[in-house]
């Protein structure tokens, strides 16, 4: 229909042509029509034909020098699967490739799997894999290995995030040596999308036989191979011969650990000893501005602070008593204060009025007055003590906005302690804390981090949250294509979470780093996850 | 003489045992927090269980603390939870990388502090005095973080003179030790040279002095023959004491320049819980404290006789 085609060539979902005569009509923009497309199998070139806008497929810059320095946490690691930064994941991210790609425009392309097709109940998921894809060891690349993985994952004994994420994959089945179909419990429309998640990067088969530890047996089939890995000091990475895909642009990365003071990243950027920052944040903003051989590279990302409280331990299980923290924040304070006013206001649901399912509800505004109201029924009528645990994990801007949390609520007689505790030790109880600030990293989608962090018994559902009709509504949001008709279903799902009060979402930060004015191509990606073959430098 | 020497010898020991008791006490006592640390978040309570088992956990406290002991004096120092790496490989170089630094930010304090602080003491109350008195005093009360912010905005930023961190990937660099080694030598200086002019200013007013000087002998003459020998006890003293403080004492400046150092080695230990490079970087410490004030009692004991006697300090 109208020039639109799968990447395998085989007919379109029938769920697409109403879709695209719905973009044509203007009642779904470009990008949500593109993004829904791409889950469906739908080649994304062609459909962006049929919209009449240029393909805009990410390509390699031009280079002229041969090594990039980019500053970049270098952990302890051993397997990929397991890790929870994502700053672990752009190291191997170079030498490991993901079955799809989901690039800075949110739109889900081909990547190791050639294409993808879901049946009409999109419960059924036929992938295919790209021939002639080589390991660094010299083995082929073929289903066996995606088997490898895909088990692991849903092993109920994983310990990797991915068996919530993936708990909806019943079977694998393996057609040949490049196709093998998924088979789903229920629908989800999101799947290719969320096999671009830091946690998915496709092993060996034979990585668990030969240890289980990458950084000592560093095979993959990347653009890059791990040269040297110094956990806290550095890792190198060089251009593989015998890629399968655009060679890389440059020869080596070099990624740097400089510690965890941004202040000074900055300085070895202002002294030309680094190329790349991995992020600069609020408070280094001016210093960078003044810096003449830097750049200062922003972007919009659904990524945020949540102050969360779990309604199973005391006081957070009186609603009352959340409901009246909820009350007395003020959000719109909290982001002109502690971060400037650089971004958008929350709305205490997770779900960011820019993500393609978000689902307008009614604002809420802040009423200290029903705070205390609420705090008097709750039992508290002197007021109540908390305590908020933080580790500013991604700089001080964590802490500032708490601060502001706990002025706005000393106005209605909740006194907050605010404990504070070095970054590394808060993500060893951060899923503990009754009441702790957590930074959520961005998902494309609202309903992928409501999945994650919201659905009873998740892997990282820190806020102990369970509600029957919330999972329901988040069930139904993710089997929805239409974005409208999804909309309803995620209204529902948001209202739920507002109303619960579980959390004090305040805003949705914009995101920033630096690169030298030496470096060509580099984004800044709404999750971080950087594919360095692209970026050159002269 | 030697009765002293061995006094002070087993007094170095009962410290290093006393303090190596409390290090092991404060981090191996609870079990349960070991074991989480070794095995990480994702382990589960049986395999916690077993771990501490296999390793000998439930075996009472003081045989736990005396195999450790043991292990630690014999350089069995055990595995990194965080690196997966021999400890003792782990510290050499960067004992070493610390040594380099220590030693260079002694090699700029000690001839600046001593020229400073006889300078100012042999004319107490001259307008040169007042004058390093005020350097001094600023340069003390600077604490380390905020010189490095400043000087870094100064020689990175401003001048663009100086590599803004010193991560010594490519060797030993005297660029990159520049900025590390001046703000430990500012912090340093300025209060060796305090100590140097009050000895040297209560020398000046000592009998001896004053017949030398009403004999005619000249200033330089005086300086060189009366005072710096006697004045000199005070300053090496804080020297001596500064030679632990430069070796984990200085985790905020090698923190801030991303120097490869001791320092940052401990600093990084602590944020990930590593419990068993906690220890040895703990235990390293200690060796260097009391190895340092055993040295700085000898010199004292060359440079005034008098003390060695009583085995007093001064």
């Amino acid at each position: 229909m109208m020039g639109l085609r799968n990447n395998d060539g085989s007919p379109l979902h029938p769920a697409v042509p109403d879709l695209a005569d719905q973009a044509l009509r203007g009642r779904i923009d470009r990008r949500s029509f593109l993004r829904t497309v791409a889950w469906l199998g739908v080649n994304v070139a062609s459909a962006e034909a049929l919209l009449g806008v240029s393909a805009c497929a990410p390509e390699p810059a031009a280079s002229t020098k041969n090594r990039i320095r980019f500053v970049c946490a270098v952990q302890q690691m051993s397997d990929p699967a397991l890790t929870t930064w994502i700053e672990a994941s752009n190291l191997f991210r170079n030498s490991l490739e993901f079955l799809t790609e989901v690039d800075a425009d949110n739109i889900t392309r081909p990547y190791l799997a050639e294409s993808w097709k879901p049946s009409d109940d999109l419960k059924t998921w036929t992938f295919r894999l790209r021939q002639g894809v080589k390991w660094s060891n010299g083995d082929a690349f073929t289903a066996d290995d995606v088997a490898f993985n895909i088990k692991r994952w849903i092993d109920p004994k994983s310990q990797s995030v991915n068996r919530t994420t993936f708990s909806v994959i019943q079977a694998f089945e393996k057609i040949d040596d490049h196709g093998f179909v998924l088979h789903l419990s229920r629908p989800v429309c999101s799947l290719p999308e969320q096999l671009y998640a830091f946690t998915c990067p496709i092993l060996h088969r034979r990585f668990e036989a030969e240890g289980g530890d990458w950084p000592k047996n560093p095979v993959g089939t990347g653009p890059f191979e791990l040269v040297e890995y110094d956990v806290s000091r550095s890792a190198r990475f060089r251009r593989r011969p015998g890629y399968w895909g655009e060679p890389a642009a440059v020869e080596e990365i070099d990624y740097i650990d400089l510690g965890t003071d941004v202040a000074t990243h900055v300085a070895a950027l202002a002294a030309g000893q680094v190329d790349i920052l991995y992020r600069v944040t609020i408070a280094e903003l001016d210093l960078v501005k003044r810096l003449p051989n830097a750049r200062l590279l922003s972007g919009q990302a659904a990524h945020t602070l949540v102050m969360r409280m779990q309604p199973d331990q005391k006081p957070f299980d009186d609603k009352r008593v959340r409901q009246a923290v909820v009350a007395a924040a003020d959000p719109a304070q909290m982001l002109k204060f502690a971060y400037r006013g650089l971004g958008v206001v929350g709305e205490n649901h997770h779900v960011a009025p820019f993500q393609p399912d978000y689902a307008p509800l009614p604002r809420q505004t802040r009423d200290v007055a029903k705070a205390r109201r609420l705090l008097a029924q709750a039992g508290h009528p002197n007021g109540i003590d908390l305590t908020l645990t933080l580790g500013n994990t991604q700089g001080r801007w964590e802490q500032d906005t708490a601060q502001i949390l706990q002025q706005n609520c000393a106005e209605a007689g909740i006194r907050i302690k605010l404990n504070v505790i070095p970054a590394a030790e808060y993500w060893s109880i951060w899923d503990k804390t009754p009441f702790g600030l957590t930074y959520w990293s961005h998902r494309p989608l609202g309903v992928m981090v409501l999945d994650l962090a919201y659905r009873a018994g998740g892997g990282w559902n820190e806020s102990h949250f369970s509600n029957p009709a919330f999972d329901h509504a988040l069930d139904e949001a993710m089997a929805i294509l239409d974005p409208h008709a999804r909309a309803a279903a995620m209204a529902r799902a948001e209202a739920i979470l507002q109303d619960e009060a579980i959390m004090v979402q305040p805003y949705w930060p914009q995101k920033f780093t630096a690169v030298s004015d030496r470096v060509r191509g580099h984004r800044v990606h709404p999750s971080d996850f950087f594919r360095m073959d692209r970026v050159g430098i002269v | 003489m030697l009765k002293a020497a061995l006094l002070k010898l087993g007094g170095a020991a009962a410290t290093m045992l006393a303090v190596s008791l409390l290090i092991f006490a404060l981090l191996e006592f609870n079990v349960e927090g070991v074991a989480a640390k070794v095995l990480g978040q994702f382990s589960t309570a049986d395999q916690r269980h077993a771990w501490l088992q296999a390793n000998g956990y439930f075996d009472p406290f003081v045989l736990r603390y005396l195999r450790w002991l043991g292990g630690f004096v014999t350089g069995r120092w055990g595995t990194s939870t965080y690196y997966h790496a021999d400890i003792l490989q782990l510290i050499r170089p960067r004992l070493a990388a610390s040594g380099l630094l220590g030693g260079a930010a002694l090699a700029v304090t000690i001839p600046t502090a001593l020229i400073l602080g006889v300078a100012a003491g042999v004319r107490e109350g001259s307008g040169l005095d007042r004058l390093l008195s005020v350097f001094a005093i600023l340069s003390t009360s600077v604490p380390e973080f905020a010189s490095a912010v400043f000087l870094s905005a100064l020689f990175v930023f401003k001048l663009g003179w100086l590599p803004g961190v010193s991560t010594l990937s490519s060797g030993p660099s005297l660029r990159e030790l520049a900025l590390p080694t001046l703000v430990l030598a500012i912090s340093a200086s300025g209060y060796i040279s305090r100590m140097t002019r009050a000895s040297v200013a209560e020398v000046m007013t000592s009998p001896y002095v004053r017949t030398a000087r009403l004999k005619g002998a000249s200033m330089a003459r005086i300086i060189r023959g009366h005072v710096l020998r006697n004045a000199l006890v005070t300053p090496v003293t804080v020297i001596m004491l500064q030679i632990p403080w430069l070796l984990s004492g200085v985790i905020v400046v090698e923190v801030f320049f991303a120097y490869p150092g001791f320092g940052t080695l401990l600093y990084q230990a602590s944020i990930n819980s590593d419990i068993y490079l906690i220890e040895a970087c703990a235990m390293v410490g200690v060796v260097v404290v009391v190895a340092s004030q055993i040295v700085s009692d000898i010199l004292c004991a060359w440079l005034n006789p008098r003390l060695a006697m009583t085995g007093g300090r001064p």
